[in-house]
This record gives C-alpha cells, structure tokens and sequence, in this order.
C-alpha cells in the first residue's frame, strides 16, 4: 500500500512520500523524530490517515464464513467467522457457549482448544508445527483428524465448517457411572 | 464498609426512593407476572445499599446451586464482596509496581485482595507474591495467570528485591507463589529457594510459606525448596484425582502432586505441608472425602477448601455453587480426619488468613518441641 506505516517506539512518523501530496521529509534521525509535512488538500490528509492506520478498515466488504461447533453435550452451535480468525478467536468472539476452552489464550501452551475435525477438510488444512503437535499429544481423547483451534484460521473454501468439540475424560466417566446404575 | 448512597433502610411492605415516585410504572406491555415481579423485586438501594453479607439471607437463598446443561450459575450473596478500595491497598499496589513485584491476588483475580491487602482492624495485611514473573507456561482452565509458551526470562535481581519489599513491610507472616517455569530446567526452584534465605537473613523471625509448583515430579527441585529454611511448604492438588485431567493442565496430576508434599516432609521433617482443593467443579461428596482420606494419610498437616469461581468467558463453568454451611461441614470432617487446621470456606483460598495466627503459633510449638 502507499505510503508507509508509522514506525512503533520511536518518534512521529517515517516520510510520508507523496502521498502527502506535498513536499515531506524528516528532521533528525533515531529518538526524537520529527516530521514536516505540507499539504495541498483534505483528501491529502484523508490519504494519509488511511496510509498510517490499518488494512481492515472497513469490515462491511470482508466477506464472512460460517462454522459449526458441535459442543461437548452434542448442541449444535453456529456463528460467522471473518476469514483469517482462528477458530479458537470464533469461539471467544462469538460468545459460544463452549467452556474450559483456550485457557493459554492460543500460546500454545495448553491443549484445551482441541478440536475434531472432519476428514476431507482435515486433509486440506495446514501444515501442522511442532509447537502445536507437542500440545496435541497432551489432549484427551486424539483423534487422527485433531488439530488445536488456535492454529487453524478460517479460509473462505471452510464456510459452513462442522466441527466438533472432544468429550472429556470426566464426562465419559460420568456417562459409564449413568450407565452402570441404570442397569 | 460498603457505600450507602441514600442513606434509608428498606421499610417492610413498602419502597423508599428519595425523589422518585412513589408508584412503580411498570411498561404496559409486559405479562403480570414480570409486572408483578418488578413490583416485588430488588430497588436500586439494594444494590448501592452495601448490605453484601447479611448472613441471615444466605439460607433464604432461593437461586440456582447446581449447574443444568446450558445453564450459566448467577453468583449467590455468600460470595458477593466489596469492591477494594483504602490507604493501605493503595500503598501495597504502589510498592508492588515501584519493585517490579507481582502478586497472585492480582493476577488471578482473587476476591478477597480488598480485605488481605486492606488489613483491616487487627491482622496487618498480606500479599502472595508471584515469583519468576506473571507468565505461566501451563494452560490450566480454572485459572486466569497469564500464559505462554516462552515467558520473559527471570529477574535475576527478584530473590533480593522480594526479600527488601517484604522486610519494608513489616510483615511477620508471607506467602510466596510462583507461576509454572516447564521451560526453566529447575522449575525456577533455586530462584524461589535463594528468595527465602534472603528473606530469612533479613529477617530470622518471618515466617514463610512457599507455594511451590510441581516442578514436573523433579523431586531433587522439591528437595532445594524445602531445605531453603521455610516454615511452610505448600502445593496444591486443586481438586480430586477423578477431575484432575479435565480442570488442570494434563502435565499435572494428582499422584505427582502428592510426591511433591510427601518429598517434602521426607527431606524437611519439620516442615508443615499444606495443600488446597477447590469446590464445585462436578466433584462428589465421596470424592472429596476420598480425597482428604489421601491426603491426610500422605501426613498433609494443613487442609483448605474454596469455591471454584469462573475467572474469565474461557475458564470452565461453575458446576456448582457449595453453601457455607456445607463449608462446614467438611471443615469438621477435616479436623476428624486429624488435620492441624482445614480452613473451609467458599471464599477461602490457599492463603487466605489460612490460620496465620494459627500457624504462626503451630510453628512456635513445634520449634520449642524440638528443643
């Protein structure tokens, strides 16, 4: 994009270029920067708001995907997605009623955002880290198609996703113990 | 005290608004029972009123305990508490900051930072202090530290600068706390062990419980901590074995738990091991006493019970809300079971208050008995 972001820590901002619309340079260099810049218009200046913030300005024309969480007592849990968020971002964004679920806020330090997913949508997923399978192999109840919710980002080809949500040890115990005394 | 803003009780049969009408306008539309619930329902002085604990209401408490599917637990008055505020929580909150220091209460949002950092009329107030930084490298979903897979590295200047906050303080009893270091070969156990003998040089009379991780089962780390000269050694299992893989993170687990409190007493005899489980998790009555069974047969001195309260949207619900009175009922079952002390309450946490008096004097039995 045109123009230049503003450098983090240090002083003002970096040389604008002509997207100033105007002449643009830098006065000193390293701690305190300061810039001048002259402008010839409003939309100069509206261009360079634009230049020194962010891409995703307006989210109105970024399309968004939906995904299904099937929760751990078999709900059916549906929300819409922006494409790039993790699934474990969804999940806090939206509000899901899924507990207990990215308790390391998705440092990948925990295994709490484990999620089953469906084969074929599996395979078409990225790589997988490292990192991420050392956190993986602590999960109860892997499967062969596992991944942790806060790797795997939203594609556009992943609108209408089915996921779901692992039982848990403590779960499956209490379903033998229902078992057991009903018989 | 709580704010009282206007400064009227609540008349029986009646409502007292200042400046309001005397009428409640309920809107038209809705059915007569919300209209009548409106009508019979809390005023805004009931909320600003400050009246949090009249322990009269709690059995009168008619709302939810137990979680059904779905459900999300509204909290009952028993564990409602006051927003902190004062001088002293003040002061502690700008000497932490000045020192680079963190506490637990802060990170793990503990309800009971406004009366242990207050002080109040008798105890001088006490901090737990997080040692090794404010960044766990475990993920367990009850808690709400800070985690991550590689956390700043380690202070170096941290064992002193605990030790000089401390003795500035005047305190006579502290807890030091630590987050999980996986990525630390020892744990972090020298830091937290070079932490107390700075202390106890500073001062020889402070006591000094430690409440230590697991260190991954590394008993020889266990071992640097106990013999550091403290007086208490604390590690908790969180709740029973049965719950263990679902609440805490799977690196953890109740038998390695268990090692690291019996360890400790095996290389430090006369240390006093403490640990603490938290309530309401899904855990059964026969599961809880189990679980204390175990416990005081590992020779576990100091027993505390709290509530499990849902930290953030990302931590596990509540299962269930335990009543005070149940509190005390295993607050009984414990001192059966021959624990020194079981400090039993839903507000109760591994430090709270947990019998400093009480341990304090434990101590001094024990060290004159030795003599």
């Amino acid at each position: 994009m045109a123009g230049r972001r503003p450098r983090k820590g240090g002083g003002g901002t970096e040389a604008l270029g002509p997207l100033a619309g105007g002449k643009c340079w830098r006065v000193g260099w390293g701690g305190a920067d300061r810039v001048a810049v002259s402008v010839s218009s409003a939309s100069s200046i509206f261009s360079m708001w634009l230049a020194l913030t962010s891409c995703n300005l307006f989210d109105s024309s970024v399309d968004r995907m939906t995904v299904h969480f099937i929760n751990r007592d078999g709900e059916r849990l549906t929300a819409t997605a922006k494409e790039g968020e993790s699934l474990l971002e969804v999940v806090v964004n939206q509000n899901l009623g899924i507990d207990g679920f990215g308790a390391c806020e998705g440092t990948l330090a925990c295994s709490t955002c484990h999620l089953i997913f469906e084969e074929d949508v599996f395979q078409k997923l990225d790589t997988i880290t490292d990192e991420e399978l050392d956190m993986l192999d602590l999960a109860y109840g892997l499967t062969d198609t596992s991944r942790l919710g806060c790797q795997v980002c939203v594609k556009k080809a992943m609108d209408g996703l089915t996921v779901q949500v692992p039982v848990e040890v403590a779960d499956m115990r209490r379903e033998l113990e229902v078992e057991k005394q009903s018989k | 005290g709580g704010v009282c803003v206007w400064g009227s009780a609540r008349r029986p049969g009646g409502r007292y608004f200042p400046g309001a009408p005397s009428t409640y306008r309920a809107s038209s539309s809705l059915p007569d029972e919300k209209k009548e619930f409106l009508q019979n329902g809390p005023e805004l002085e009931d909320f600003v009123s400050g009246d949090f604990s009249d322990k009269s209401m709690w059995t009168e408490y008619k709302g939810n305990l137990k979680r059904q599917k779905g459900e999300r637990l509204r909290l009952p008055p028993w564990l409602k508490t006051e927003i902190p505020v004062g001088k002293n929580y003040n002061k502690l909150k700008s000497t932490l900051r000045s020192l680079n220091l963190h506490t637990v209460c802060e990170e793990a949002r503990c309800p009971n930072i406004g009366e242990c950092w207050g002080g109040g009329e008798y105890a001088t107030a006490t901090a737990t202090i997080m040692l090794m930084g404010d960044t766990c490298t475990r993920g367990c979903r009850f808690c709400s530290v800070k985690t991550a897979k590689n956390p700043p590295p380690l202070d170096l200047n941290e064992p002193y600068n605990t030790a000089k906050a401390i003795a500035e303080w005047g305190l006579d009893y502290v807890v030091l706390t630590s987050v999980d270091r996986d990525d630390i070969l020892d744990g972090g156990a020298e830091h937290f062990a070079k932490t107390v003998s700075h202390l106890k040089e500073r001062n020889s009379k402070i006591l000094v419980e430690c409440l230590t991780p697991d260190f991954r089962g590394d008993l020889k780390a266990v071992e640097k901590v106990a013999l550091s000269g403290l007086d208490v050694y604390a590690h908790n299992v969180e709740t029973v074995p049965e719950l263990q893989r679902k609440i805490r993170d799977p690196r953890a687990n109740f038998k390695q738990s268990l090692q690291v409190l019996k360890h400790a007493k095996k290389v430090q005899p006369d240390v006093i091991s403490k640990t603490s489980i938290m309530l309401g998790l899904g855990e059964t009555d026969e599961q809880v006493y189990s679980t204390m069974k175990l416990l005081r047969e590992a020779d576990v001195d100091c027993l505390t019970l709290g509530q499990y309260m849902q930290p953030t949207k990302r931590h596990l619900k509540v299962e269930e809300y335990v009543t005070p009175d149940k509190f005390k009922h295993w607050e009984k079952v414990g001192n059966q079971l021959g624990f020194h002390y079981t400090a039993s309450g839903p507000l109760v946490r591994s430090s709270y208050k947990a019998g400093e008096f009480f341990l304090k004097n434990l101590v001094e039995k024990r060290k004159t008995k030795v003599i």
